[in-house]
């Protein structure tokens, strides 16, 4: 295969933000005509990855090669100049202006050199319209659009200057179903017409149904480029999620002892957002002392909101929540906690943590009275120190003294800030979402034995992961989500990757 | 209290200090191109507030308000609440306790005094509340409500002192006197120096214990700092946030009647030199700490005081101060930018 075949090629790229490593040595290359689709977990680095190309972002290191050349993308403008267009998951459009106005944006065509020459703007995108077959109205107002159409507007708009490269942003994620088949058809269309295509997705069903090729992409690292006739989709999820060794974890053959009570009950939950649609669909699962249950599923099934459900900061629409026999469906956060829920939430910057405020506060924040460091209403200084000293100590919080401010330690650490005080309270129910994401090998081991401490004592533990090795290292029983739905619950002697893994993929037969 | 923790609060003076410093030194060229007497100039700008005991009371009552409005602008900054409304919170509580003052003047001060006292406290409080209530419920950003209210405030209180309350016997659009009984005494030793400088520093203090050394503070902080952070560990951050725009309001409005009972005795319109936006840039400097704030609003009332007889003394023009204020701002800023652009 000559040069000539690639229209892009990229060797070694690496891209850091201070000390994090988004993008280690990838390599990617992109045949002249073909779809090529991204694929990787949320936080992998596609979107890091596509963010250089278009000149968003610069590589630390490694070279681009755009139709046989080097080259340097310093900026957007420099990106769509050599023909890169991007069209990003949020859409950057003018609602109250018209199809036309908002391709043309920036860009007018001119009459006279002065004036916005609207007509021959709408003629042109009437003919681009034309040309792609993408069923859209040059003058209506991008505001009365759906978000479908609204894609196509944005597609379009690199379409109109003439890209050759047409990246799309995990174009999938804001579209129904109905709007991923039309899109499907839109690309289809396009490759026929001669352009590349760089599409981005975690999804595997879109990954079989537009690629040519598939090139996967784990924690920064390019793992492998497939022909996408030649593997399945479980093959590309086995690299999605890779094969890691397993951490130290309570192993697959343990006779376990007879399980506690039922501390966690769910009876038909049901979630949908703001426009109706269905986030969480029926779903009922039970939690028993001294059981650590694991919710596998790629990201974005509904994990998130089933874990804000139980935590208290979501209304479920449907469906009881019974925490040790009470019911909490329509509970305060303050009053989950004290009937018995610790939290650990997906995102410890997010919702974990405050950056700002010191070690010791963010550890005390939930613990104030229970661990007696007020008086009255005055916090004593002296108790809180020690607290937070005796902490630092017991979790290993490297780096830490209590007065820092918590954005001064390593994801792993801070991870560990959190983990502490959610166990203070020694909750009967632990809800732990993502507890290693971005944490390195030695924190997570320190966690995972920590989870597994509260399950001997006693403790039912709901244990939220994408990442597979996680999942079946600490669980008991395996539940796996797809699309809001829970698809099964497996004793973890009976699971394996396979089967898990094409539940992630939500084929109940294949796991049949 | 430990060796850390004196560092730190030490460590939180470095900023506005070593801004203020450059600011001056680099305000002091500028001054050099100008006048031919740099030295005098700057010796009035900075010192002739303690020549007499007039000027000195004069740099006092500039200081009051600064201080109470800085410290309101941090208790909603501090709840992430942008409020920009000081201004409005002012003339708020001065026009109710001017009202109350001239309408109940004969009651005996021991009952009037609190009323006026209370009433100008609780009209802030109200300013406070509104964008509060409107930024939790509804989500409306408080930047534009707040600057609202200033208007609407401002323009309220004009018709007030023109229409209801104005003493027709005097000079200009300033209302009756309120009763003597209820003036503020003058601060001890500085005649015509307010007594409520004594108020602004003790409230500066009390600031700083609540925010940082109670369990409220810790929560109103962190409804601050990370709203979703709050919910998920189960503070009642709403309500966190509700209360301290009232106080914001409240100290904003205790500035305007503190102005009024200790300093203007009657409701003058547009009494106020832009004090609510001073404030504001008092508190930011500050980095929105309460001792802080304390002493960059001092520094900024010697300023504003002195550039007075800097102009007389010398060709140096009064508006220098506009032009250190912004200097003084960049600085600041660029100094809060490191630690970003290092990361």
């Amino acid at each position: 295969m000559t040069n000539a075949d690639h229209i892009l090629r990229l060797s070694g790229i690496s891209k850091s933000f201070g000390e994090k490593v988004a993008l280690k040595h990838v390599d990617l290359d992109v045949r002249r005509g073909e779809v090529h689709v991204i694929c990787g977990e949320n936080g992998a680095g596609k979107s890091t990855l596509m963010n250089i190309l278009a000149g968003i972002h610069q590589p630390t290191a490694g070279t681009l090669i755009l139709n046989g050349r080097e080259v340097v993308i310093s900026d957007p403008i420099e990106a769509s100049r050599l023909g890169i267009g991007m069209v990003h998951q949020h859409f950057a459009l003018v609602p109250s202006m018209s199809v036309s106005e908002n391709v043309f944006l920036g860009r007018n065509l001119r009459k006279w050199g002065v004036f916005a020459d609207k007509a021959a703007m709408v003629a042109r995108t009437r003919e681009l319209i034309a040309r792609y077959n993408f069923r859209l109205d040059p003058e209506a107002t991008v505001g009365t659009l759906s978000v479908g159409q609204r894609q196509r507007v944005e597609i379009l708009k690199a379409l109109a200057f003439n890209a050759e490269l047409l990246i799309l942003d995990e174009p999938t994620a804001v579209l129904t179903p109905p709007e991923v088949d039309e899109l499907i058809g839109v690309i289809a269309g396009l490759r026929e017409m001669g352009r590349t295509i760089l599409f981005i997705t975690h999804k595997l069903r879109e990954v079989k149904a537009v690629s040519d090729r598939v090139t996967v992409i784990r924690h920064g690292e390019s793992v492998a480029t497939h022909e996408t006739g030649s593997v399945s989709e479980a093959d590309i999820a086995r690299d999605m999620v890779g094969r890691n060794v397993f951490l130290v974890g309570r192993g697959n053959e343990q006779a376990r002892r007879p399980f506690g009570p039922t501390v966690l009950k769910l009876s038909n939950v049901s979630m949908t957002d703001s426009a109706g649609r269905l986030l969480l669909k029926n779903i009922s699962l039970e939690v028993r002392a001294g059981e650590i249950l694991g919710i596998a599923g790629v990201d974005g099934n509904g994990q998130t909101e089933l874990s804000e459900a139980i935590a208290g900061l979501r209304e479920i629409q449907a469906g009881f929540i019974e925490l040790g026999g009470r019911t909490i469906t329509e509970a305060s956060v303050p009053e989950r906690q004290s009937a018995g829920m610790g939290f650990v939430p997906e995102d410890r910057l997010d919702r974990g943590l405050s950056k700002t405020m010191s070690v010791a506060e963010n550890l005390a924040v939930s613990n104030y009275r229970r661990a007696g460091l007020k008086r009255g209403g005055y916090v004593d200084q002296d108790r809180l120190e020690a607290f937070a000293a005796e902490k630092i100590r017991e979790y290993d919080i490297r780096g830490a003294v209590p007065e820092s401010p918590v954005s001064t330690l390593s994801g792993g650490n801070m991870q560990k800030v959190v983990i502490a005080r959610e166990l203070y309270r020694d909750p009967d129910l632990l809800v732990v979402c993502q507890p290693t994401r971005g944490v390195d090998v030695g924190a997570s081991e320190f966690i995972y034995a920590r989870i597994m401490a509260a399950a001997d004592r006693g403790r039912a533990v709901l244990l939220i992961s994408s990442e597979l090795s996680e999942i079946f290292a600490l669980s008991d029983r395996i539940g796996v989500m797809y699309s809001g739905q829970l698809l099964r619950i497996i004793e973890r002697k009976d699971a394996d990757e396979v089967i898990v893994g094409a539940l992630m993929n939500g084929s109940l037969e294949a796991a049949a | 209290m430990t060796a850390a923790r004196f560092k730190n609060s030490v460590r939180a003076m470095y900023a506005p200090i070593a801004s203020i410093l450059l600011t001056l030194a680099l305000g002091f060229l500028l001054v050099m191109a100008i006048t031919d007497d740099p030295l005098q100039a700057y010796r009035d700008l900075l010192f002739a507030n303690f020549d007499s005991l007039g000027s000195f009371a004069l740099f006092l009552n500039r200081a009051t308000p600064l201080t109470l409005i800085a410290l309101g602008v941090i208790f909603s900054f501090r709840a992430g609440i942008f409020n920009v409304g000081g201004e409005g919170q002012l003339y708020a509580g001065a026009i109710a306790a001017t009202v109350i003052g001239v309408t109940f003047a004969g009651l005996p001060a021991i009952v009037l005094l609190p009323l006026a006292l209370m009433g100008g406290i609780l009209a802030g409080a109200f300013l406070g509340w509104v964008p509060g209530v409107l930024k939790v419920r509804l989500a409306v950003d408080e930047v534009v409500t707040t600057l609202m209210l200033n208007i609407i405030v401002l323009l309220f209180t004009s018709y007030l002192s023109n229409q209801v309350i104005r003493d027709t016997k005097s000079y200009g659009a300033v209302s009756e006197m309120v009763p003597e009984k209820i003036w503020l005494p003058a601060l001890p030793g500085v005649p015509g120096a307010t007594s409520g400088i004594v108020v602004a520093v003790l409230l500066a203090f009390a600031t700083w214990v609540v925010l940082f050394r109670t369990v409220w503070g810790a929560q109103l902080r962190a409804s601050g700092t990370n709203l979703r952070f709050a919910n998920a560990v189960g503070i009642p951050a709403d309500q966190r946030i509700i209360v301290a725009m009232l106080i914001a309001g409240g100290l904003g409005g205790l500035a305007g009647v503190l102005y009024v009972l200790g300093i203007g005795h009657r409701f003058e319109q547009n009494f106020s030199p832009e004090y609510g936006l001073v404030g504001l840039t008092c508190a930011l400097l500050a980095r929105i700490h309460p001792i802080g704030a304390l002493a960059t609003a001092i520094f900024y009332a010697m300023m504003i005081n002195g550039s007075a007889y800097m102009q007389i003394s010398t060709d140096v023009p009064r508006s220098l101060v506009d032009l250190l204020t912004g200097l003084l701002v960049l600085l600041m800023t660029a100094r809060l930018a490191t630690p970003k652009t290092r990361s």
